[in-house]
């Protein structure tokens, strides 16, 4: 090693240290992007498109409307609603931080020029975006030499639309590096300058989203209007956003009501009470009413892939959690071999899903002699189709009379549940073991000596405590199940028809048949994304409440 | 704890009373052997249908009637077993190198480094670990055939991206769950070896090559373990990028033998999902400690 000059300026120093980061984080930062981050935008701005193969014009929301029918400009609007909403929160928190008040300018002006920057420079990208993906189309009936596509992807640099996009977004990132590098220099002596940046870019850019968003819903708002003013009937899509509005407020409401009902006490709660509960029903009844009928041209595929996703999840995490809770529970009672146990649990979790969706799929297989079928003729049950049968459970026990929406999901889905169930619980009681593990013993030693019963023990100290660990395996469940994939695969069958597809496996034959339409499974996908989105704020926003942080 | 209690125990019972056996013991062991029973159930089941005919099976038979250890060598030479398992292997490793090579360089920097931005940038990397893959499944697919024309163009055939190893090795090489992992591991190394190692002249690669990763075996075994995993397990995007078998991997090569060639040979599909599991079920033994504990200790999974 060369001889260490002995004082390196501190400035030199950390440049060195920034720069040595920058190249550690590099290839992993270059790949997350590029397959991580990049393509959530990618696919945007495929379900924009007509888009075969190749990037097609532009159709701006038309794949949602297919998708979900009137419903796709309600989820829009309230979409950039909500990002308008969470820029406008982290532009107050700017404004509540800053101290003193005129220290707001110089964030304030960074984060407009960064916005600028970053829209400038993503609007230049995704107007290149598009004609180097046609290069292939280009080239058609040329002949292949190498270094062909090489010389057009040089030459699509220079496409006048390109090059219209390239010199301003050039301008302003250039700008916006000189304006953020003297906000933090001229805050130097304060602390949370880069903080405040951060805050009032990400501010920015929320707010620039939540613009374009609701610029794209009204766009295909007024087209959809035109389009029902030539046909003669209506659009009444506004009076339908503002009932639904009032409907999630009375929901929101009532739940506010009744959080705040249980602290209080006698006929004062029990008044509350009522009021959150005619709160819900109300907005309940305005959302029932509603949602259908905005949903009403919706792609049927799509909603049944919906449903038997809703379902899967809704039947597997709970089994899943209580399960791996109560096999946990088991395992930490001082037991020998808990660590046998431990691995003999964690196995059909780690095998591939392949290999055991198959064995699973003889073990339930339709023919009179399979082992399910021996197993429940003990019990006198007569031998069922198991995964080729689409009929829901409800419907198969309780008979035909039930009606279609009490159904249930289909036998063929209560199969794949069970495999799902067998498969994550191990996973689930290793995770919990771990999370009892961290729950101090004192406690346990005061309660006992306080009396309490083993049932009190669990229910006040254990079950509290171990809240954190419940509500990540609720959350990794459930987005873990909303994007299953390989079993379903594996486990269906034609004659089960659409009982067992759920979103993931539509999406992916909407691009792996005949004639694929990215345009249309993008905009599927990003549906999905967005409930899973919504999903994962709403159970922290929820369960994060009632979770127990030691 | 529990030895600490033990010799308690020991003076409280008297040596000649025999004590009975609690019955709350006795139904927590039976919970937990029932448990353990359903878990392996279907494993050994397999293990046995693999060694039956093919009529055994469909007539739902617990046992062989006699072992049909033929069964091994037919569905490894009718499934292809060979290719697929060499297949496999070469993109786990690829996989699993690449991951090594690229995550535990980001990890330090995010663990040990001071850097403009290093909270935002690890809370993005985190954030990446909310989005489903079928949401990026398209898009990425576009982004591989792109860049399967453009080296293709640049050094021909051999360079593509399509129907080769960059496309199912590549993407996965970086992964945010496995930073994430490492990164927790990293920043529990003490502050004085680093100190130590300054003085002694090393620089953050000296310091990470011989301080930090002799002493995180166990979470990049976490790491490797995982990668092997998820590649050995990949079934939807090689189901998109791959179309001959010079490139399948195992899983795409089993769902395509009992679907497509051999719907009816129960038992040879049997044999060939027990010789897939059985390099996972080697490792697994051999590194169930390390990984079990480098889950709990983490408590997330990728």
């Amino acid at each position: 090693m060369a001889a260490v000059p002995r004082q390196i300026s501190r400035r030199r120093r950390i440049l060195i240290e920034n720069l040595t980061a920058y190249a550690f984080l590099f290839p992993a930062g270059l790949l997350i992007f590029l397959f991580g981050i990049f393509p959530v935008a990618f696919a945007f701005f495929v379900s924009l498109h007509r888009w075969r193969r190749f990037p097609d014009e532009y159709v701006g929301l038309a794949n949602y409307e297919r998708a979900l029918g009137d419903f796709a400009y309600a989820l829009f609007f309230y979409a950039a609603a909500a990002a308008i909403a969470a820029g406008g929160y982290l532009l107050w928190r700017l404004f509540k931080e800053a101290r003193p008040r005129l220290w707001v300018v110089p964030p304030l002006l960074a984060g407009a020029a960064n916005t600028a920057a970053i829209l400038l420079f993503t609007r230049w990208f995704f107007t290149l975006l598009p004609v180097i993906l046609n290069i292939p189309v280009r080239l058609r009936g040329q002949e292949r030499v190498q270094g062909l596509f090489v010389s057009e992807l040089f030459a699509s640099f220079q496409f006048p639309e390109v090059v219209a996009a390239w010199f301003p977004a050039l301008a302003v990132v250039l700008a916006a590096v000189m304006v953020s590098y003297g906000a933090v220099r001229l805050a130097r002596r304060n602390e949370t300058a880069g903080r405040h940046l951060w805050l009032a870019t990400g501010a920015g850019l929320l707010l620039a989203l939540g613009a374009l968003a609701l610029n794209l819903t009204l766009e295909a708002i007024g087209a959809a209007a035109e389009a029902a003013q030539a046909d003669g009937s209506e659009l009444p899509i506004w009076s339908q956003i503002v009932f639904i509005s009032l409907g999630m407020a009375a929901v929101a409401a009532a739940y506010q009501v009744w959080t705040r009902a249980a602290r209080r006490w006698g006929d004062r709660q029990l008044v509350i009470g009522l009021a959150a509960a005619a709160l819900l029903l109300v907005g309940g009844y305005a959302l029932v009413t509603e949602v259908p009928r905005l949903l009403a041209a919706a792609d049927r595929n799509m909603m049944s892939g919906f449903s038997v996703t809703i379902m899967y999840a809704a039947g597997a995490v709970p089994f899943q959690l209580m399960i791996g809770l109560g096999l946990a529970y088991l395992l930490f009672q001082k037991i020998r071999g808990t660590t046998a146990f431990r691995m003999v649990f964690f196995l059909p979790y780690i095998m591939p899903f392949v290999a055991t969706s198959m064995v699973f799929s003889l073990l339930f297989s339709h023919r009179q002699d399979s082992l399910a079928n021996h197993l429940i003729g003990a019990f006198g049950i007569p031998p069922q189709k198991w995964l080729l049968e689409p009929i829901g459970i409800f419907q198969l026990i309780f008979g035909p009379q039930i009606p279609s929406w009490l159904a249930g999901p289909g036998l063929a889905l209560v199969v794949i549940i069970i495999y799902t169930v067998w498969t994550y619980s191990g996973y689930a009681t290793v995770v919990f073991l771990a999370g009892l593990g961290n729950i101090s013993g004192e406690l346990y030693e005061a309660a006992r000596i306080d009396g309490a019963s083993g049932w009190q023990i669990f229910r006040n100290i254990t079950l509290p405590l171990l809240s954190p660990t419940t509500f990540f395996l609720m959350l990794v469940a459930t987005i873990g199940t909303f994007q299953a994939f390989t079993q379903i695969w594996m486990m269906r069958t034609p004659a089960a028809g659409r009982a067992v597809d759920n979103m993931s496996i539509y999406i992916f034959e909407r691009i792996t048949d005949a004639s694929p339409n990215y345009g249309y499974g993008s905009a599927l996908a990003f549906v999905l994304f967005f409930v899973i989105l919504i999903l994962t704020v709403t159970q922290n926003r929820i369960a994060g409440r009632r979770v127990f942080y030691g | 704890m529990a030895d600490a209690v033990r010799p308690l125990d020991a003076v409280r019972s008297s040596p000649r009373r025999v004590r009975p056996i609690p019955w709350r013991t006795v139904l927590t062991y039976g919970v937990l052997l029932l448990g353990a029973v359903v878990a392996l159930g279907p494993f050994l089941w397999m293990l046995s249908a693999s060694l039956m005919r093919s009529s055994e099976i469909a007539a739902g038979r617990l046992l062989p009637e006699q072992l049909q250890i033929n069964n091994y060598p037919e569905a490894w030479r009718l499934a292809n077993l060979q290719q697929f398992m060499w297949n496999s292997v070469r993109i786990t490793a690829i996989t699993v190198g690449g991951e090594l090579l690229f995550c535990i360089p980001a990890a330090y920097a995010f663990a040990r480094m001071h850097f403009f931005g290093r909270s935002v940038l690890f809370g993005i990397m985190l954030s990446t670990m909310m989005i489903p893959a079928i949401a990026t499944l398209i898009p990425n697919y576009l982004t591989v055939v792109w860049f399967s024309r453009l080296s293709e163009s640049i050094c021909g055939e051999a360079c593509k991206w399509l129907d080769n190893w960059p496309s199912l090795t590549i993407p996965f090489m970086a992964s945010a769950f496995s930073i994430f992992l490492l990164r927790q591991f990293f920043a529990q190394i003490p502050q004085e070896l680093w100190e130590a190692a300054r003085i002694d002249g090393a620089g953050h690669l000296r310091f990470l090559w011989s301080v930090v990763l002799p002493l995180s075996r166990a979470p990049v075994m976490t790491v490797a373990m995982f990668g092997f995993i998820g590649s050995w397990n990949a079934l939807m995007w090689p189901l998109l990028v791959v179309q001959s078998d010079t490139w399948r991997p195992i899983a795409y090569g089993l769902q395509k033998f009992t679907q497509a060639d051999a719907p009816n040979e129960l038992h040879l599909q049997m044999a060939a999902a027990v010789l897939m599991i059985v390099p996972m079920l080697i490792l697994y033994f051999f590194t169930q400690r390390q990984f079990t504990e480098g889950i709990t200790s983490t408590g997330l999974k990728g």
